[in-house]
């Protein structure tokens, strides 16, 4: 049962970083393919150029469809920011609470 | 280069200052103030790149060669201002005669519990305005701000006045941004400098006082991203213990449309641009930017050639901006520490 219920977790992981990497590129209004983002590259201060404000955009727009509150005071900001798979991973995780 | 200033220290040894503070506060404010007249004229026998950037602006906010009075009276009027700046901290605000325009907008935003956005420049004093914060407010006001290394006068005002410090959100850090989401959400105000951009970052050419002159795009973008109402405000030293406040609605909110994004972008830059423009146009003395907008190396070079060590590499976190092609954080200015 806990075998089952990790799978199914990663299973939601997966498809939420399909779906991440599409609200990326929409709300930040990308001229890239979803799937041309390599999920462990660095979001911010990377090849995709993104800054401070692309951030917040994708905070805002990550509150909203996730109904998640991401936090100015948490100290994991710049680990959740890291790349798409550490952020979806912190996105189900707060789904998921 | 207008981006030069990340570089500049905040002059004035730590001695120097603790010593004005103390006459000052000891002896009384008129020696302290007499004694601004040697300071400036020091910083004007010395101060190479910022005299060279005053006379360029002034060259062109008074259509005509300045004099060396002029110069020292640009000067002068900085120093006057940084001395107030002890003074607050110092708690002396009380008896400072603050003359308010367009209070109103802030009051209704108020009222409807609505924060705002708040555009300022270097020009007079950031910290008057948060006097009138102080005073008057019944709602957070935050600034936004690149923090230098801090000057010895930053430093000195910081261990008098904790409750400033506690004021500024710094640029630059993971959650920077949020926090001033989070700040005008809960209806407060945050303040920015937008004549200046903190590091290296995508500025827009605008006319300003007769040629293109760069400015940062990040304060539009960040505006724009908030959604919120943005205001345009200044606070200009216009006598002793006086001074004068004016806010002017900017936009309610910024909208840059996706498809011609660049273009609103610039067009927003440039409203400021020609705000602050009729502002040194009434207070010519004091714009305190001391660095040259209108040098094109600041906006044509390449970034990355242009700043070499930049501190953003190895730096991924929320607040770093890497020095490409989208590259923009706001713009904070460090108060007013040249």
């Amino acid at each position: 049962m806990g075998a089952e219920s990790t799978q199914t977790r990663q299973g939601t992981a997966a498809h939420d970083a399909a779906a991440l990497a599409r609200l990326v590129v929409e709300t930040l209004h990308l001229e890239i393919a979803p799937e041309e983002i390599d999920p462990d590259a660095p979001l911010f201060g990377g090849e995709l150029g993104l800054d401070s404000i692309d951030a917040l955009e994708l905070a805002l727009a990550i509150s909203r469809t996730y109904g998640l509150e991401l936090r100015a005071d948490d100290e994991r900001n710049g680990e959740i920011f890291a790349s798409l798979t550490a952020l979806s991973a912190f996105i189900a995780e707060q789904v998921a609470t | 280069m207008s981006l030069a200033w990340t570089r500049r220290p905040e002059r004035g040894s730590t001695a120097l200052v603790a010593l004005m503070a103390w006459l000052t506060l000891r002896l009384g404010e008129g020696l302290g103030r007499a004694l601004l007249v040697p300071i400036s004229l020091y910083f004007l026998a010395t101060g190479g790149p910022a005299r060279a950037a005053s006379r360029a602006y002034l060259a062109r906010v008074l259509g005509r060669a300045p004099r060396l009075a002029d110069l020292f009276r640009h000067i002068h009027a900085f120093a006057a201002v940084q001395f107030d700046r002890l003074l607050f901290a110092a708690g002396r605000a009380g008896r400072f005669r603050l003359d308010c325009e367009g209070v109103e907008y802030l009051q209704r935003l108020v009222e409807a519990r609505r924060g705002a956005l708040l555009l300022g420049a270097h020009l007079g004093s950031f910290e008057a305005l948060r006097l009138l914060a102080t005073r008057a407010c019944p709602v957070p006001v935050k600034a936004l701000m690149h923090r230098p290394p801090p000057g010895p006068l930053t430093a000195w005002l910081a261990r008098r006045d904790p409750a400033f410090a506690a004021a500024v959100i710094e640029v630059g850090r993971p959650g920077s941004m949020l926090a001033v989401a989070e700040t005008i959400a809960a209806g407060g105000f945050v303040g920015v400098l937008a004549d200046r951009a903190p590091r290296p970052e995508r500025m827009v050419r605008v006319p300003f006082l007769g040629a293109p002159a760069a400015f940062p795009a990040g304060p539009m973008a960040l505006a724009a991203a908030l959604g919120a109402p943005v205001l345009l405000c200044r606070a200009v030293r216009i006598g002793r213990a006086h001074y004068a406040l004016r806010f002017e609605p900017f936009a309610d909110p910024l909208v840059l449309p996706r498809a011609e994004r660049a273009a609103a972008l610039a067009a927003a830059v440039a409203r400021y641009a020609a705000w602050l423009e009729a502002a040194c146009r009434a207070h010519p003395f004091s714009w305190f930017n001391f660095f040259d907008v209108w040098d094109n190396d600041a906006a044509t070079a390449p970034p990355a050639a242009a700043h070499p060590g930049h501190p953003s590499a190895g730096h991924p976190s929320l607040g770093a901006d890497p020095p490409g092609v989208r590259g923009g954080v706001v713009a904070g200015g460090a108060g007013l520490d040249a």
